[in-house]
């Protein structure tokens, strides 16, 4: 029985792996490939851009049709997104260990396989969530509850750390993961005060919990500049937070359906 | 099998219990692997989920 609850959980979870990795491949990947074009930039200069003078509109054009109409690139792009050999993964200023992607897959492989793994994870969160405050999350409410994991995994945490590209300026690792983590902990115990407990006391302490690492504050970096163009970084961020909404609210709804299907079906 | 008295989860209270923490220690080790764990290796495989999910991982 029990384990009929862990395998509904992961039947949602992969589920929802599979849309989001159509879904990122859609929306975000593409700014993910056009920052890593930015990042570390020295021989581009893309910083240089901006203090051309308006003069040389032309030649700008000019250079923008010819990135969007080589097809050459645009081949050589299909290329190597299916060739496990990707010289982006190495950022700027690391020092890397040998990395390279698993078993020698592809790049998109790869996504899709961790992208199948966090899916089944959060699926699995949200499962022990629901059954360890025994609520169950049904067809009905799997809306719902997606819409708060997102808001607990994602949009909360993004107020402090909005997501990055590549090439992004940030604070220490260590201390992001830390107040990362943290805002994920108090914001899901804030929401269940707040939408699963009756009471005002409830209610009030659900939205100081919520608020306390944001008050706190999420450690920033000391020096903000970065190669990577400011509007790319808002449409990556907007695009993040859309499909990972998109995401949960997948993961809500078939995991309400799993529970009645496979878990209940015993 | 006795099903609990305050809540709709058709098990009983400590099987219910038993299932959501081992589901949440399970849940919590894929989202680590897959999200924040520090190997060159895994960091490359899931490199546009990490971005994508807004993972702090470098």
């Amino acid at each position: 029985m029990i384990v009929r609850y862990l395998l509904a959980a992961l039947v949602a979870g992969l589920f929802s792996g599979v849309l989001m990795t159509a879904a990122q491949e859609a929306r975000v990947v593409p700014l993910i490939l056009h920052a890593e074009e930015f990042e570390g930039g020295g021989e581009t200069a893309p910083a240089t851009e901006g203090t051309t003078p308006s003069t040389d509109g032309a030649t700008q054009t000019q250079t923008q049709t010819q990135e969007h109409s080589s097809l050459g690139a645009v081949l050589l792009d299909v290329a190597s997104s299916f060739s496990p050999i990707s010289v982006a993964y190495a950022h700027e200023g690391e020092e890397h260990e040998e990395g390279g992607i698993m078993f020698g897959m592809s790049r998109f492989s790869g996504t899709l396989l961790a992208n199948l793994v966090t899916g089944s994870g959060f699926a699995l969160l949200l499962a022990g969530f629901s059954l360890v405050s025994g609520h169950s999350i049904t067809v009905a409410n799997g809306a719902l509850w997606g819409a708060a994991g997102w808001l607990a995994v994602h949009m909360l945490p993004a107020i402090g750390l909005p997501p990055e590209l590549p090439g992004f300026p940030a604070a220490d690792l260590g201390d992001r993961q830390v107040w990362w983590v943290a805002t994920i902990v108090l914001s899901a115990a804030g929401l269940y005060l707040l939408f699963l407990k009756d009471g005002i006391v409830a209610k009030i302490a659900g939205i100081v919990l919520i608020a306390a690492p944001q008050v706190y504050g999420a450690p920033q970096p000391g020096d903000i500049s970065s190669n990577v163009p400011a509007v790319l970084g808002a449409e990556f961020a907007v695009a993040a937070l859309a499909t990972t909404l998109f995401f949960w609210i997948v993961l809500g709804l078939s995991l309400g359906f799993a529970n009645e299907k496979i878990a209940k079906a015993a | 099998m006795a099903v609990s008295s305050t809540s709709s989860v058709t098990l009983s209270a400590n099987d219910r219990l038993v299932a959501g923490v081992f589901a949440l220690l399970i849940g919590a080790f894929l989202v680590f692997g897959a999200g924040l764990a520090n190997s060159a290796v895994l960091h490359d495989t899931a490199h546009d989920t990490r971005h994508s999910y807004g993972f702090p991982c470098h």
